[in-house]
């Protein structure tokens, strides 16, 4: 269940954030100062953004079935419960006051930056999730660059020769590769490079020999809708009459196609990217599951499993701040790269 | 077109850079710990052994619960008064002797003289009354009986109850061991884990390993083993990987349908025991159907356990068709009068409650009810072996009639469903299970927050059997709850469970044992020359 709520939220995040962009969308003269204007407008909305965060996660946490009190005391003690023990748990982690005065408190700690300790191992909550962000971060920037350069080069592939065996065979193995789960890839590829090959090690997390699976399993899977939307966007702008006065002109057709074709398919492909990007800082629970990769995704389900209240509060907060940067980010960079949307009010 | 190429280009830098250096700040850590792969060569003549586990520890603290697989590396660093050997026959461990002066109202323990903590704390009385001090864990679960511990003197305690018990097996569990009062500081907060162990904790990286080394001082055999690397691998079928790669020498918790192709594998050693565990099907006595006996019985009927070791156990575990206790269990009653499947003595049965199959569709009804149950079946570590099972028990009921609804549940969601009482069977394993005292009994008392039966002469003989010292009496007693509980059947038990250990061959000298979670390291040693 918090799984679930936790991808809809991020999902509701980025809806929220794309209706109220289109409120604020730079506008121009005076390009530079405008810009700064929209990013610091953008920053503020992630406020916005992050207190309904707060909220859906605190409710989900609270409205949840079962008593929280009783939970702690669960995974605490085990299954043999007294209802005096219970009773102390719920004493001991201020737990009897209303629900309001408890997001209130909860909010107060956060603003001060203190994620709250983890119920069960009483560590410093933060401190537990930065230490997962670099092997979050590595495996993000490696499975995205990974997928790019697969998707790229075949969606343009694909784009350029629709109609004969290459193009097809792109398009084939994109839809393989968006059928098959991760988990199931993962694994093979474990039998193929590591058990029958020797090339990686199976799991673990260290050096670049350990991220080369994962990375391989999430960029390759990733690239499959990446490759469909490079695919189908390159070949939009084929049609383009662009295209037509720029083959008339007498270009060359490698400029033609990357300099003109390429340039104006590649806006969708960022957004999507950055949205990608986004998730993967969230966690890839499950690649991060199959190889022991020690990632914020994982240190999620873990806390999930273990009723660590407080320590999926902290996660998802988390995640949610990464995933409205980075789609700030991809705004941002969007807004460089499309010269409509900067010139659109001005024009 | 040039600027933004530029813009471009600039912000792939700074994500290569932020990426590099996310890898860089790993290399420092990674360096250290590079054992695992490279374990052929040289290396191995230093005796380092890498076992996979499921699940990090979590908790290294006395006054909290280690949950999942924590208690396999326990059982490595710190020790019980009382230990159990592979076939669960009590044996000395930091006690050498013990005596109930008053018929198991008071105990009192004798200590092993001449034994130092891992930081050379003297280990003695004081250690003891430390470790079951009012809010361990120990005492705020199942010792709640303890009324307060005291030193004789510096080698003798003294366990003061409320009411008898055969205590000696209580202090067996892992759960509960002797930690050095230096594990906390002044102020009470846990520091780290110091116990008396043949293995010294070194260090632990959150979710990925917890590395031991061999305990120089230890009173007992020292292991011929230099250092213990435990790696924390969730995923079942990379762990099983990993074994047949030699990352790892050693895994736990092999799975069922692994072992026959890993048993034909050259360099592989499987290692089989019956555990103290037996899944069984806990039925909500409080609530119709099941608040009838008969449906219950028909459902021991109408159940082949037979097949469910069969068909999805691969034959691993032993069909239970009834019997509560694992044949290794201390009174486990070998001549049980269990149940055969006979699905006509099954529908005679619920013929006789009332559901007859009135209006023809094949499910059985009663004053227009269809017979619906709802089993509960959790998320947790047993969740592959349960979800396989609950689909044979399925199959098995629609034979007789009954339509069987299965819900996959987080923990905490079954325990709601538990106190709501909105639930008609949860499938479970091993609750209130240690060493080979039969403990379980206790959850179909009233007494029990997990129970949902109720039955006055059941818990009074329950209450007798746990607080009677005496072997004879306590046999007889149990024998007696057997029988109740196969007449009665407030619980169907499935399958005793076998629990399967792989190692590579050149991990010599290992005895598996009985007792689960535990892992025996005791005499192991590696032999390269094998590979």
């Amino acid at each position: 269940m918090s799984l679930n709520f936790f991808f809809h939220s991020t999902n509701s995040i980025y809806f929220l954030q794309v209706s109220l962009q289109s409120a604020f969308l730079p506008a121009d003269k005076n390009g530079n100062e405008k810009m700064w204007k929209y990013i610091v407008k953008r920053l503020l909305l992630i406020f916005v953004v992050l207190f309904g965060v707060t909220l859906v996660t605190f409710s989900a946490m609270h409205f949840a079935p079962g008593d929280p009190a009783e939970l702690i005391a669960l995974a605490r003690y085990g299954s043999d419960l007294s209802s005096e023990q219970i009773e102390a748990v719920r004493a001991m982690e201020k737990l009897e006051s209303s629900v309001c005065i408890q997001y209130m408190k909860w909010m107060d700690q956060l603003l001060h930056l203190d994620f709250g300790k983890s119920l069960i191992s009483g560590d410093d909550i933060l401190t537990e999730i930065l230490i997962r962000l670099p092997a979050t971060i590595k495996l993000a920037f490696s499975s995205l660059c990974i997928s790019l350069l697969i998707a790229l080069p075949a969606g343009i592939l694909g784009a350029l020769h629709k109609n004969t065996f290459l193009g097809q065979a792109c398009v084939f193995g994109s839809l393989l590769g968006v059928s098959i789960p991760n988990f199931w890839l993962g694994v093979l590829f474990i039998w193929l490079f590591s058990l029958n090959l020797g090339f990686f090690p199976s799991f673990g997390y260290g050096g670049i020999e350990h991220l080369a699976l994962p990375a391989l399993t999430l960029g390759t899977s990733m690239a499959a809708v990446t490759t469909r939307l490079t695919r189908a966007s390159m070949l939009e702008a084929l049609n383009k009459e662009y295209i037509i006065t720029a083959r008339a002109k007498g270009l060359d057709e490698r400029t033609v196609i990357l300099k003109h074709a390429l340039k104006n398919a590649l806006l969708p492909v960022v957004t999507f990217s950055g949205m990608q990007l986004g998730y993967l800082l969230g966690g890839a629970v499950v690649v991060e599951t199959v190889f022991s990769w020690p990632g914020i995704g994982k240190l999620l389900v873990d806390s999930i499993f273990a009723r660590d209240f407080s320590m999926v509060q902290g996660c998802v907060i988390f995640i949610a701040v990464l995933f409205s940067l980075s789609n700030l980010a991809v705004d941002i960079l969007y807004a460089f790269l499309d010269p409509r949307i900067r010139y659109e009010k001005h024009n | 077109m040039d600027k933004k190429l530029n813009i471009m280009l600039l912000l792939l830098a700074l994500l290569a850079v932020i990426s590099a250096s996310a890898c860089i700040g790993e290399e420092k850590s990674g360096a250290a710990k590079s054992t695992g792969s490279e374990k052929a060569g040289p290396e191995q003549a230093l005796q380092e052994l890498v076992v996979g586990i499921s699940t990090d520890v979590n908790n290294w603290n006395i006054e909290l619960f280690p949950d999942g697989d924590g208690r396999f590396v326990w059982s490595q660093v710190y020790e019980t008064l009382v230990r159990l050997d592979p076939d669960l026959q009590l044996k000395p461990g930091l006690a050498t002797s013990w005596e109930t002066p008053d018929k198991g109202k008071t105990w009192v323990f004798h200590l092993r003289e001449g034994v130092a903590f891992h930081d050379g704390t003297p280990f003695n009385a004081d250690a003891v009354v430390f470790s079951y001090k009012e809010n361990s864990y120990s005492r705020q679960a199942m010792l709640r009986a303890i009324d307060h511990v005291e030193a004789l003197n510096a080698s003798t305690v003294k366990f003061v109850l409320k009411k008898p018990m055969s205590l000696p097996f209580y202090l067996t569990h892992i759960a509960w061991p002797v930690m050095s009062p230096t594990c906390v500081d002044k102020e009470g907060k846990f520091i780290k884990p110091i116990g008396t162990g043949s293995f010294k904790f070194e260090k632990q990286v959150k979710g990925q390993e917890i590395e031991l080394v061999r305990n120089e001082e230890y009173w007992g055999n020292k292991s011929e083993l230099t250092k213990v690397t435990f790696k924390v691998i969730p995923e079942v079928s990379t762990r099983v990987m990993a074994l047949e790669t030699g990352e790892v020498d050693m895994i736990l918790k092999v799975p069922e349908y692994d072992v026959i192709r890993l048993e034909k594998e050259q360099g592989i050693n499987v290692y089989k025991k019956h555990t103290t565990f037996t899944d069984f099907l806990q039925f909500n006595c409080k609530k119709s159907p099941f608040d009838d006996k008969k449906v219950r019985q028909s459902i021991a009927y109408a159940v082949d356990t037979d097949q469910i070791v069969k068909t999805v156990l691969n034959g691993i575990g032993t069909p239970a068709k009834g019997r509560p206790y694992s044949p290794i269990m201390l009174y486990s009653n070998p001549g049980l009068k269990v149940y055969s499947p006979d699905p006509e003595k099954a529908r005679a049965l619920l013929a006789e409650a009332g559901w007859k199959d009135t209006d023809g569709d094949g499910v059985l009804d009663k004053n227009g009810k269809p017979l619906q149950v709802k089993l509960l079946v959790g998320k947790g570590e047993w969740a592959d072996r349960h979800n396989q099972i609950s689909q044979v028990l399925q199959a098995e009921l629609k034979k007789v009639g009954i339509v069987l609804e299965i819900q996959t549940l987080e923990g905490g969601a079954i325990s709601s469903l538990e106190n709501s009482g909105d639930f008609d069977i949860i499938l479970r394993s091993g609750y209130y299970v240690w060493g080979p005292y039969p403990k379980h009994f206790f959850i179909h008392t009233s007494m029990c927050p997990n129970s949902h039966y109720s039955n006055e002469s059941y818990d009074k003989l329950e209450d007798e059997a746990d607080s009677t010292i005496d072997p004879e009496k306590q046999k007889e007693l149990y024998y007696a709850l057997q029988d109740f509980v196969i007449e009665e059947v407030p619980a169907f038990y499935l399958v005793h469970e076998e629990k399967v250990i792989a190692a590579s061959s050149s991990v010599r000298g290992y005895t598996i044992s009985a007792e689960d979670p535990w892992l025996n390291l005791e005499g192991v040693y590696l032999d390269n020359k094998s590979e």
